[in-house]
């Protein structure tokens, strides 16, 4: 296919509303042709423009989705991400060992602030995450230290406080150990273990304001957690939550505490 | 230290690279409900658009590397995920029938309305008047293939004109739309 009729095709391609050999032609020339694929984006956003609309998704869709999650295990490797830094561009080494085998399609250097914020990325959000007392989240547990020395190093921080969450009279409770610098620990919890599909997820209180800082499982013990450095939060509170967690509370708070 | 809601959507994907569930589910607050909107406008119904919505967000969380910053936002590409697979979906036999009789209806309904569609209603506003603006079978065939999922071919059925024209009037008011875009200040989908 030559590149003008490539050209022609873009729009109708933008709206998936190529097909058959034609389809198969275009898509080879726009592997090769940089011209034809910054069009395309282009395009692509205008169809994206028209096609943004909002509906409230149904009740219960992102469980769904978070149920479908493949289980992962000790073994899985790091994936490739997305194209954040180029090697070679910064003395921020890429964290993933695959990067350099996949193929590149960027035509513009990162600019050394778009570098460092990739790199603290890596290191923020996944801080958000949670280690999970299971192996869901494996590769977060090897950058900690392991639970009991590092509550240890955080009740020997000046400053440190504890945080009993209960549930206002009756038995289970759970206690949290806070830094100041927002490393926090689940050191013990009596909370009852929960059905399958469901599971203890681990909120912070800002004004009414809920901030996931992760899931706990069904019948949590220990996990590490990091509150952002913006939060100030009033309490902590435990809410049971389908499994994968939600994005905004939806079950009953089972415990909660003051900060 | 950002908080969840305040990191950027590149940097969002790079903790789902890493099997942040929060990074995804975050992703999914900020994008779940235009993913999901698509599609049920090209499917005209809840249930196939929920299983395209799932499969979207699945895609997601098991290629990140698919989206490129690069090359466009989050929710453009989001969106063009949406749209490619509830086409596909349209296209299969089992929503043959469901579509045909849907045209049926479409050729009596009323003319374009897309301001209750969506959601930022400034963005709205220039899109569709971008669309407004366009000529009358320019708009036409962009409508039926991008919302009814129809081939630009198929659309040229529809209307009884030559393929060629209509690849022409697609790509032609594409690009007029993306011209008044671009002098509104429009700029692909930051959501």
């Amino acid at each position: 296919m030559s590149h003008d009729e490539a050209s022609d095709l873009l729009g109708a391609y933008a709206l998936d509303a190529v097909d058959g050999d034609e389809f198969t032609e275009l898509e080879a020339h726009l592997e090769t042709c940089p011209r034809c694929r910054a069009e395309l984006d282009s395009l692509r956003d205008v169809a994206a423009a028209m096609g943004n609309s909002v509906e409230q998704p149904p009740e219960g869709l992102w469980s769904q989705i978070a149920v479908r999650l493949p289980e992962r295990t000790e073994d899985d490797e790091p994936r490739p991400m997305p194209q954040l830094v180029r090697e070679g561009d910064s003395p921020f080494r890429s964290p993933d060992p695959h990067a350099g085998s996949r193929p590149r399609r960027r035509t513009m250097l990162t600019t050394v602030g778009a570098i460092a914020v990739a790199a603290a990325a890596v290191a923020i959000v996944l801080g958000i995450g949670l280690v999970r007392a299971d192996n869901k989240v494996s590769n977060l547990q090897s950058a900690q230290a392991a639970p009991s020395a590092a509550v240890a190093a955080a009740l020997a921080t000046r400053g440190h406080r504890v945080i009993t969450l209960d549930a206002g009279g009756h038995g289970q409770q759970a206690q949290v150990v806070v830094t100041p610098s927002g490393q926090g620990y689940l050191v013990s919890s009596t909370l009852p273990a929960l059905n399958k599909g469901r599971t203890y997820q681990l909120w912070a209180i800002e004004g009414n304001h809920p901030i996931s800082l992760g899931l706990l499982g069904g019948s949590p013990s220990q996990a590490a957690f990091t509150m952002a450095g913006s939060t100030r939060p009033s309490h902590l509170s435990i809410t049971a939550e389908p499994a994968g967690g939600s994005v905004f509370p939806t079950g009953p708070i089972v415990a909660t505490g003051t900060v | 230290m950002p908080r969840i809601d305040e990191v950027s959507d590149a940097q969002l994907v790079t903790s789902i690279a890493r099997y942040s569930e929060v990074a995804l589910a975050e992703a999914y607050r900020r994008h779940g409900g235009a993913v999901f909107g698509l599609a049920k406008r090209v499917l005209n119904n809840p249930t196939d658009a929920e299983d395209v919505t799932q499969e979207v967000f699945l895609r997601l969380w098991n290629q990140p590397d698919r989206f490129d910053p690069d090359r466009g936002s989050l929710r453009s590409f989001l969106l063009a995920q949406a749209h490619g697979r509830a086409v596909d979906a349209v296209r299969s036999s089992s929503s043959r029938r469901a579509r045909e009789a849907r045209d049926a209806l479409r050729t009596a309904e009323s003319p374009y309305d897309m301001q209750r569609e969506v959601w930022d209603l400034a963005v709205a506003d220039q899109v569709a008047s971008a669309m407004g603006e366009l000529p009358e079978e320019e708009r036409r065939a962009i409508e039926l293939a991008y919302f009814d999922g129809h081939t630009y071919r198929e659309v040229a059925q529809l209307l009884d004109q030559p393929e060629g024209t209509v690849k022409s009037r697609i790509r032609n008011g594409m690009r007029r739309m993306r011209a008044v875009l671009a002098d509104a200040g429009v700029r692909g989908v930051d959501a």
